[in-house]
């Protein structure tokens, strides 16, 4: 291998190394405060289910970041990402069914007009 | 490594703001495919491509799929104005969720997580099945874990039935009278 100069080499090595585990965390973070921010503002209840699965998305990759960075974890994180996504498609079938029930009756899916159970 | 990473980590947050910002209601159900995409390959960098499979065929597939029947039962796809779309607390709304991402960045970014060093996950197939069951040492809370998710999910899919079940001689869908 010709010899490179130290800063190309460092370069390369930063390119070739494993990112850190605060990494994988900080996108998993960032990832739950979009999916917040959307199930905040939007009117519309399907696209309000779609930020929701991107929180659980987040809070999964952050679980198996640990499974896979943390030495006295056993890999665990694995086994309960399955179990989240597992419980988001529960949620995921039950909301849907109560947004087509909530449009039959209403005729509109937008959370800030259906009001009958405001106090 | 960190190309991939760099790659799959824009690919995300980008995916992940199309969703919240995309004005058609199809395009953001896209977005979110393609966000959860990224988050497969996420877990085949972090040693657990069985998850990635996992993640590719539930999100990917069935979840945007069934999205998109809801989209399709509920409205018609058209672009619509901002001011339509978006209730009137955006500015708070971003900035509790600007709040939010800063701290638990912040969080996670100044925390000792001690010794970390990548390869510790599942990466056999065989050892997230035993895990899954409880057998494997340290297990032992999946055993019961694994049949609570499963009565979970057999009650909610009687759940969504019984909810979206139309009552006979109620209800007209688009266009098409009873």
């Amino acid at each position: 291998m010709p010899q490179m100069p130290s800063q190309a080499q460092q370069v390369l090595d930063a390119l070739l190394a494993s990112p850190a585990l605060e990494a994988y965390l900080v996108v998993g973070a960032i990832m739950f405060a979009i999916g917040a921010w959307g199930a905040l503002v939007r009117r519309n209840a399907v696209v309000i289910f779609m930020c929701v699965e991107l929180m659980i998305n987040g809070v999964n990759l952050t679980l198996v970041a640990f499974a896979d960075f943390l030495p006295n974890a056993g890999g665990l994180g694995a086994s309960y990402a399955v179990l989240v996504i597992a419980i988001a498609a529960a949620e995921i079938a039950v909301g849907l069914a109560i947004v087509l029930a909530v449009f039959r009756s209403r005729r509109t899916v937008n959370v800030d007009e259906v009001t009958s159970m405001r106090g | 490594m960190t190309i991939a990473f760099g790659f799959l980590a824009g690919m995300v947050l980008v995916s992940a703001l199309g969703v919240v910002i995309s004005r058609n209601v199809v395009h953001s159900a896209l977005f979110m495919s393609g966000s959860f995409l990224g988050v497969a390959g996420f877990f085949v960098m972090l040693n657990a491509p069985a998850l990635a499979a996992f993640q590719v065929l539930i999100y990917v597939g069935a979840v945007t799929v069934v999205i998109l029947f809801g989209i399709m039962f509920t409205q018609r796809p058209q672009v619509r104005r901002y001011r339509s779309i978006i209730n009137r607390q955006f500015w708070a709304g971003l900035c509790v969720a600007v709040g939010v991402g800063v701290f638990l960045s912040y969080v996670v970014a100044v925390e000792d997580w001690g010794s970390t060093a990548p390869g510790n996950g599942p990466r056999e197939v065989a050892k997230i099945g035993r895990q899954l069951l409880g057998v494997a040492p340290g297990s032992d809370i999946f055993a019961l874990l694994f049949q609570v998710v499963s009565v979970l999910l057999l009650v909610a899919i009687v759940a969504a039935i019984v909810v979206s079940r139309r009552k006979i001689g109620t209800g007209v869908d688009r266009g098409v009278e009873e």
